[in-house]
């Protein structure tokens, strides 16, 4: 057994763990129709993903800028399209919270514009890599672009929703400081948020190391 | 300092002349802007938006029909430049920044032609009543250099692309979403006389395009050269 | 004094997606010599020379121009190519002295009208036809791009098909005025098919097709 293999099947177990911990272990919160409050494990861990992905995608954007070396692409690449899943997760769990609680699924809410905003960029980030030809072309573009995404994310995520009246929870860390959950929901949610980031982290290298074959496979034929 | 200047004039005078010959930018701004009006004003009109809502709505209207006519138009310059294989040719002789300056005054130009015609029809055209006129042109002008920035380092990046015309929307829009949000405020604001809530918008719109254009000056050689 | 430039080009590929136009291609190109590139369709003599004008990037390899003082940096090329290529397109809503006039004010040139005039005259073409290039033959068009391409005193010369679309006379021209260019100190490449022109070179690099 690797040191991968071992890592892999410690997240399982803990997954596992915070799955069942999540259901039947956690209190459902007061305050929220019937046991909608549970989808707080899934779906804020999920929006952490996202936007963890879009700040790797970031860096190694600035960083395949600086150093030209492919492997910064594929890194940039990597975290893109796994943000772009967990954008989809994200906005989903959302909309099934927002149906259960607010009775639609989409109502615009600050925090729902920011998501579908992400999603418009993941998507043009796809569309613009699928439209160029030439692989160093492509990197060097792709990163600009999200460059420029990344500058003016911060205009869209803090500045919209304080102007904006919002529906949405308060964010766990919320604007005075207070933790306003119960100690063991509390322990649950902490616990997946350590656990959706290391199934990132997996997915991350996993899509890393495919991405570098399939590279390799094309290299060989110059 | 001065030879930047000269240079990045130079390509903008070129911009400007070849552009007064063929016309092709503008009349597509124009079209798109002229058709976008009819179709509102004559689909709603003065009278099709309750009192309350109209400084809201009206305000929105006029920025979707300037960013639709900015899609149209905008990619031009640097996409005629590739299309016509000029490029090359440019990328020898000039340095790039030089190329980023012409071509971001030739967009704000442009832009600002368009909307010294569009902004007083539709004004006349939909009854719209300003109560701060001063503030209202000042949104309007920052929002003006806003957008000519950001289309024009996305024209940049389409123009190295294929499928040009569908791209250059498509990478548009989400740098232009949080833009044209603060700039329905600002215009509300202005339309409404709410100075305070003129000034908050429009230094979030003046923060946004200046940081657009640090980004886009560094940027700029990567997306000419590569 | 012209400070010479030499080219050097060290085991450049070049891919296009999966499509693998050349590789480990290297050869030097010295001042006062003319190099020529020869192969057949499609085996990359353009490509190759637009590599060397720093307008693609290679895939592998790597471009190095050294003059007296060492490597001449990226930002100076600019001001050390003349490059004529039918990938380098004019504007052809301008006339050719506003398209020569361009060039020099982009340039940081001064802008003196009589020798924008000289370098038309030179090249064979008349400075006061008002026609702009869209309305030129290809022929004018050729004799245009070379008016450019020397327009700054270059101390390197690209040439890609230099003589194609010329008449004979304009081909003989061109033969004088390309070992012109080598004699005065500069260093010249072309990409070329043409027997005669072939015949030009000093040093040759063959890609294979």
């Amino acid at each position: 057994m690797t040191r991968r293999d071992i890592l892999l099947g410690a997240l399982f177990l803990w997954m596992a763990a915070v799955i069942w911990a999540a259901f039947l272990w956690a209190p459902a919160a007061a305050g929220f129709l019937g046991q909608s409050s549970r989808i707080v494990f899934f779906h804020v861990p999920t929006a952490w993903v996202a936007t963890l992905s879009f700040l790797v995608s970031f860096i190694a954007s600035v960083q395949y800028l600086r150093t030209r070396d492919p492997r910064w692409d594929v890194r940039a690449h990597a975290s893109a399209s796994l943000g772009i899943v967990f954008t989809i997760l994200a906005t989903v769990t959302g909309s099934i919270f927002a149906r259960i609680m607010w009775g639609s699924y989409w109502n615009w809410d600050p925090r729902e514009t920011s998501i579908t905003f992400l999603l418009l960029i993941y998507a043009a980030y796809f569309a613009l890599r699928g439209a160029v030809p030439d692989p160093e072309r492509k990197a060097a573009l792709a990163a600009v672009y999200a460059i420029l995404a990344f500058v003016t994310v911060p205009f869209l995520v803090f500045v919209v929703p304080r102007i904006y009246w919002s529906l949405h929870p308060d964010t766990i860390i919320n604007t005075k400081g207070r933790i306003t959950m119960d100690s063991r929901m509390f322990r649950v949610f902490m616990a997946s948020l350590a656990g959706f980031t290391g199934l990132a982290a997996w997915l991350y290298d996993l899509e890393c190391r495919i991405e570098a074959l399939r590279r390799k496979a094309e290299e060989e034929i110059l | 300092m001065w030879r930047f200047l000269g240079e990045t004039m130079a390509v903008f005078a070129k911009d400007m002349r070849c552009e007064f010959r063929t016309r092709v930018a503008f009349n597509s701004l124009a079209l798109f802007a002229v058709t976008t009006l009819a179709a509102v004003s004559y689909t709603i009109g003065p009278y099709g938006i309750a009192e309350a809502d109209r400084p809201y709505l009206l305000g929105a209207l006029l920025w979707i029909v300037v960013f639709f006519a900015a899609m149209a138009g905008l990619d031009r310059s640097f996409v005629k430049e590739e299309e016509t294989h000029t490029a090359p040719l440019l990328r020898l002789a000039a340095r790039p920044l030089v190329v980023w300056g012409g071509k971001l005054l030739f967009n704000t130009v442009t832009l600002a032609l368009l909307m010294a015609i569009l902004v007083p029809l539709y004004v006349v055209l939909m009854g719209l009543s300003v109560r701060t006129p001063g503030w209202f042109i000042l949104v309007l002008a920052a929002g003006c250099l806003a957008l000519a920035v950001t289309t024009t380092i996305v024209a940049a990046i389409v123009a190295r692309a294929m499928s040009r015309g569908a791209l250059f929307a498509v990478l548009s829009v989400p740098l232009l979403l949080p833009l044209l949000v603060f700039l329905i405020q600002g215009t509300r604001a202005a339309i409404e006389g709410r100075v305070p809530d003129v000034l908050a918008a429009l230094r979030a719109v003046v923060s946004l395009g200046g940081v657009m254009t640090v980004a886009s000056a560094f940027l700029f050689p990567v997306v000419w050269h590569d | 004094m012209r400070r010479g430039v030499t080219i050097r080009f060290e085991g450049i590929g070049k891919r296009f997606g999966r499509r693998v136009v050349m590789r480990g291609i290297a050869g030097q190109a010295r001042p006062g010599s003319i190099l020529v590139l020869t192969g057949p369709n499609g085996s990359g003599k353009s490509t190759l020379l637009q590599i060397l004008a720093g307008l693609i990037r290679p895939t592998r390899g790597e471009v190095r121009y050294l003059d007296g003082d060492g490597e001449v940096p990226r930002e100076e090329w600019r001001h050390r190519i003349g490059m004529a290529a039918p990938a380098l397109a004019l504007y052809e809503e301008l006339t050719a002295m506003e398209n020569l006039e361009f060039c020099a004010r982009v340039r940081g040139l001064e802008v003196d009208g009589d020798r924008l005039r000289n370098g038309l005259v030179a090249v064979g073409l008349d400075p006061d036809r008002p026609t702009v290039v869209g309305g030129f033959s290809t022929g004018m068009q050729q004799r245009l791009k070379l008016a450019q391409a020397v327009l700054h005193d270059p101390d390197v010369l690209l040439l890609d098909e230099p003589g194609a679309n010329l008449d004979p006379d304009g081909q003989d021209w061109l033969a004088e005025f390309v070992r012109g260019m080598a004699e005065e100190g500069r260093t010249v490449v072309v990409a070329t098919n043409d027997r005669d022109e072939m015949t030009w070179g000093t040093d040759r690099v063959a890609l294979p097709g």
